[in-house]
């Protein structure tokens, strides 16, 4: 299997502050690699890494089998980035930058410009100046994905984006793959790094903690569950449950957490009248406690 | 630019009518007013001595070296602190020559500055028939804009060497305005002369380029300078770490 991005022990410091550590990983051709981790993880710091805005204090990098360093340039032909914190060239229009971005990289065809422009239903001859960050971030994504490198590299790329442009961004995602193309993206969302990715790393205080299949991921997936019955329940029925957690009973709700399929509860649930189900999408550190509870080291 | 050469021209025939009465005034001046106003003790009446002390030692690199500064100031570290830069770099296009491409804008544009400002000041000398040749003008303006470039590079190089551009032209104001102090009281302060050769207005000001040409050494002075901060320039941005 080919693999697209190695690092090898790669390691940023800003001084004493700590970007990311001993970072080892591989990103195979053709799969979307989700970096997942809450802010401050160190996921921009390793992206810009990778694209040699700033230099690894210690350790290495390699795209497509080139130093990510010396062969920087060479590289980036083959990459579409979209930044973390996105700026575009405010006196010109949406158009006119994306023109100048697509001369600069030479070899952009722009029916595919207009093409994607089309999809994200982006107006190209309004002023930068005036659009919101939602339509700027339309921007960042055309000239991303603009020249169809073989690697993509996405910082936070659905942060700012409406629900509706969301699911043009996972299609966008999903044809990219289907073309061959690879993807790094890096999220704090967890939902939507299951959604779009093969694989997750997930990151956190400047530590890749765990790489996994998105696929056994959901197999373990846990989250906060309520179900609302039409009239009070017994705690005991669910409390032995090998799957849930925290069994709480309030008169006729009932709250847990589940990790693992659901099939056990909904059938104990079944028994009962149930009026309603609400599921609550754990956040990030949660997850970090409950599946990798050992960060004290990371945290030192 | 054009028009602002023209009008100091135009203010020729006045201060030549009014001569005698300027003369007295300098000479009862302060030796150290009379270089702060770029006076080398040339005659005013005179189209080089009025043009050297209304236009070339003082107007003119002022305006150059503001322009120089801010262009130089903002290179890099402009687009660093608008957050633009790594969209910029993300297209496979090596630093250096990000730089290079800068610097070269940085080159046309006070190449644009100092022609504009000569062609207003040929329109002026023709106009109010002052009696001064192309060339000397030519020779004045070209030594103005090395000088000012100078500093447009200094602030290049630390707007690569910090990514700041308020620090860069803070930096390479306070030299110009050093500098230039450090030239006019050592006209003055014998304790000071001795120093005097490192202000790079020594080598606009003292040869006199309007009246004399321009002189080798002097040129090598500037171009010396701006190759040296150049050079720093490219090797501190191909090294260092860019700010979001
Ligand atoms: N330029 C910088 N100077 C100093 N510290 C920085 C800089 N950039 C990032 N950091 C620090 O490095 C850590 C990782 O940041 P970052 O990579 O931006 O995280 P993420 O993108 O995952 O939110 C944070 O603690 C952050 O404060
Ligand atoms: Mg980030």
């Amino acid at each position: 299997m080919d693999i697209v991005i190695r690092t090898e022990g790669l390691t940023k410091y800003y001084g004493k502050t700590l970007g990311i550590t001993d970072l080892n990983l591989e990103v195979k051709k053709g799969e979307v690699f989700g970096c997942l981790g809450p802010n401050g993880a160190g996921k921009t710091t390793t992206i810009r890494m990778l694209l040699d805005f700033i230099h690894p204090t210690r350790g290495k990098a390699t795209i497509f089998g080139l130093d990510t360093h010396k062969d920087n340039v060479k590289i980036k032909r083959c990459v579409g980035y979209l930044p973390g914190e996105l700026e575009l060239y405010k006196n010109l229009k949406g158009g006119e930058f994306l023109r100048h971005f697509a001369y600069l990289r030479g070899g952009v065809d722009w029916k595919h410009v207009q093409e994607l422009a089309e999809r994200l239903d982006f107006d190209m001859s309004k002023p930068i100046r005036s659009l919101s960050s939602g339509n700027k971030h339309k921007v960042g994504l055309i000239q991303a994905f603009m020249h169809k490198p073989e690697l993509l590299i996405l910082d936070e790329p659905t942060v700012g984006l409406d629900p509706l442009m969301q699911q043009e961004f996972y299609q966008m995602v999903h044809e990219a793959k289907e073309q061959g193309q690879t993807l790094f993206i890096s999220s704090h969302i967890l939902p939507e790094v299951e959604r779009i990715c093969d694989r997750v790393g997930f990151i956190r205080r400047g530590k890749l903690i765990e790489v996994e299949d998105v696929s056994d991921l959901k197999k373990h997936a846990f989250r906060q569950i309520e179900i609302h019955f039409a009239g009070s329940v017994p705690k005991e029925e669910f409390e032995n449950l090998s799957v849930v957690r925290d069994v709480m009973v309030e008169d006729s709700v009932l709250r847990f957490t589940v990790a693992g399929p659901l099939d056990a509860v909904i059938k104990a649930a079944a028994k009962f009248e149930v009026v309603n189900v609400i599921s609550h999408e754990p956040n990030l550190e949660d997850i970090f406690l409950t599946y990798y509870g050992g960060d004290e080291n990371a945290a030192s | 630019m054009i028009l602002f050469a023209f009008f100091i021209c135009a203010f020729f025939p006045t201060i030549q009518e009014s001569a005698a009465e300027l003369e007295t005034y300098m000479a009862n001046m302060p030796e150290a007013l009379i270089a702060a106003f770029g006076g080398t003790g040339s005659n005013i009446a005179s189209p080089e001595g009025y043009l050297n002390v209304e236009f070339f030692s003082m107007m003119l690199p002022m305006m150059f070296i503001i322009y120089a500064i801010g262009f130089g100031g903002g290179v890099i570290a402009g687009e660093e602190e608008a957050g633009t830069l790594d969209l910029l770099l993300a297209n496979p296009i090596p630093r250096w020559r990000v730089l290079l491409e800068k610097f070269l804008a940085m080159v046309g544009g006070i190449t644009i500055l100092s022609f504009m400002s000569w062609l207003g000041l040929v329109a002026g000398i023709y106009v109010y028939n002052m009696n001064i040749g192309l060339g000397q003008l030519a020779a004045a303006t070209f030594s103005s804009a090395l000088l000012s470039f100078s500093f447009g590079v200094i602030a290049l190089a630390v707007s690569c060497l910090t990514g700041r551009r308020g620090i860069s032209m803070g930096i390479a104001t306070a030299l110009a305005v050093g500098t230039y102090l450090l030239y006019v009281l050592a006209q003055v302060a014998k304790s000071l002369e001795k120093y005097q050769k490192l202000s790079p207005f020594y080598y606009h000001l003292a040869p006199d380029p309007l009246a004399n040409g321009l002189k080798l050494g002097d040129m090598a002075f500037f171009i010396g300078t701006i190759v040296v901060f150049l050079a720093i320039s490219f090797i501190a941005f191909q090294r260092r770490d860019l700010a979001v």
